[in-house]
C-alpha cells in the first residue's frame, strides 16, 4: 500500500481525487470489492467512489475485473487498488511540469508587461499600447511590471527539475 | 563497516544511479557476493533496480530511493502540488491562472526561506556576540 502521509504522495493524489477521494483511498476495503461496498465501507458517496475509480483507472492506479452472474446474466465490476506505478506516473507529472515552466518562462523572459495597480489585469507592452496604458477595466494608469524576481525564482525551479 | 553499508554508500554517492558491475569491482569481491548484498538492499527498499547495459554489458543501474524521494519534492511548492496534475482545462502554461498561482506560491517559499535564513544568520550573529562579550568578561575577571 503507498504511503498516502508522504506530502508528497498525498499532495499528488490529492490533486486527482480531491479530499473525499483520498478519503476512500485511506480507508478502501482489502481485497476486490464492487464500488457499492466501497461506499459503504468508506462512507463516501456512491457517486465519488465511482468518479474516484474512474480518475484512478484513468491513471493506472485501479484495476478492475468484470463478473457475469450466470442466472441474471448481469455484470459486477471489481476493484482493487494498485499504486506499485506511482514513480512512473510521478515521473510523468514531472515531465509535464518542466514542459509548461519552460514555455512560461521562455514567455516571461521573452516579454514586457503592464500592470494595473489594482490587480485588474496584466497586459503585454503592445497590448498596453492599444489601450493607451489605462487598464481595460477600472481605467487606471498602467504600471511597469518587473518580473526579474518572479523569473528568477521560476529558472531556479526549472534548472533544478532539469537537473533530475 | 560491512560491505552492505559500502555498497549502499557506493550507490547513494552517485546521484545519477550507478551500475552494479562497478560495485562488485570497486568492493573487490565476486558478482555473486554482490547480487546477494544488493537483494538485502533491495527487500530493505533502500534502493531502487533498473535494467541497464554497461559496456554492451547487461547490467543493473542502481539508484538509492531517498534521492528518487528527494526529486519529487520538486513537485511541490509550499503545500501546492503541481498545477499541472489532474488539470483538464486547454493548456495555455503562457496565461494558465493555475500555473500563475504555482508559481506565485513558489515565490512565497522562496521569501520565507530568505527570511528563515536571516533569522538564523542573526541568532548565529547573536551568539556570536554573547560569546565575544563572557570572553570578555572572563578576560576582566582574569
Amino acid at each position: 500500500m503507498v504511503d498516502v502521509h508522504d506530502k508528497v504522495i498525498r499532495g499528488y493524489l490529492m490533486s486527482l481525487v480531491g479530499e473525499e477521494g483520498l478519503q476512500m483511498i485511506e480507508n478502501m476495503p482489502e481485497g476486490e470489492v464492487t464500488d457499492e461496498e466501497i461506499a459503504a465501507k468508506t462512507g463516501v458517496l456512491l457517486n465519488t467512489v465511482r468518479r474516484t475509480l474512474f480518475i484512478l483507472y484513468e491513471n493506472k492506479f485501479a484495476i478492475c475485473r468484470r463478473e457475469r452472474d450466470s442466472n441474471s446474466g448481469w455484470l459486477t465490476y471489481l476493484w482493487r487498488l494498485d499504486f506499485s506505478d506511482i514513480e512512473h506516473q510521478l515521473m510523468r507529472e514531472k515531465k509535464k511540469l518542466l514542459r509548461n515552466l519552460k514555455t512560461r518562462l521562455e514567455f516571461e523572459e521573452d516579454n514586457v508587461f503592464y500592470t494595473c495597480p489594482q490587480g485588474c489585469v496584466r497586459l503585454l507592452f503592445d497590448e498596453a499600447t492599444e489601450t493607451e496604458f489605462l487598464c481595460p477595466m477600472c481605467g487606471e494608469d498602467l504600471a511597469f511590471y518587473d518580473n526579474s524576481h518572479f523569473i528568477e525564482v521560476l529558472k531556479k525551479r526549472v534548472d533544478a527539475l532539469s537537473s533530475v | 563497516m560491512d560491505l552492505e553499508e559500502e555498497a549502499y554508500n557506493i550507490i547513494k554517492r552517485h546521484k545519477e544511479g550507478v551500475f552494479q558491475n562497478v560495485i562488485w569491482k570497486e568492493l573487490d569481491i565476486d558478482s555473486r557476493k554482490c547480487s546477494r548484498i544488493i537483494k538485502k538492499l533491495l527487500d530493505k527498499d533502500l534502493i531502487i533496480r533498473e535494467v541497464g547495459v554497461s559496456n554492451g554489458a547487461r547490467t543493473y543501474l542502481l539508484k538509492a530511493k531517498e534521492e528518487v524521494k528527494e526529486k519529487y519534492d520538486l513537485l511541490l511548492a509550499g503545500a501546492l502540488f503541481s498545477a499541472c496534475t489532474g488539470c483538464t482545462g486547454d493548456c495555455q502554461p503562457e496565461y494558465c491562472g493555475r500555473l500563475s498561482e504555482w508559481i506565485g506560491s513558489l515565490i512565497q517559499e522562496a521569501e520565507r526561506s530568505e527570511e528563515t535564513s536571516e533569522i538564523s544568520a542573526d541568532i548565529e550573529d547573536a551568539e556570536e556576540t554573547s560569546e565575544i562579550s563572557a570572553d570578555i568578561e572572563d578576560a576582566e575577571e582574569a
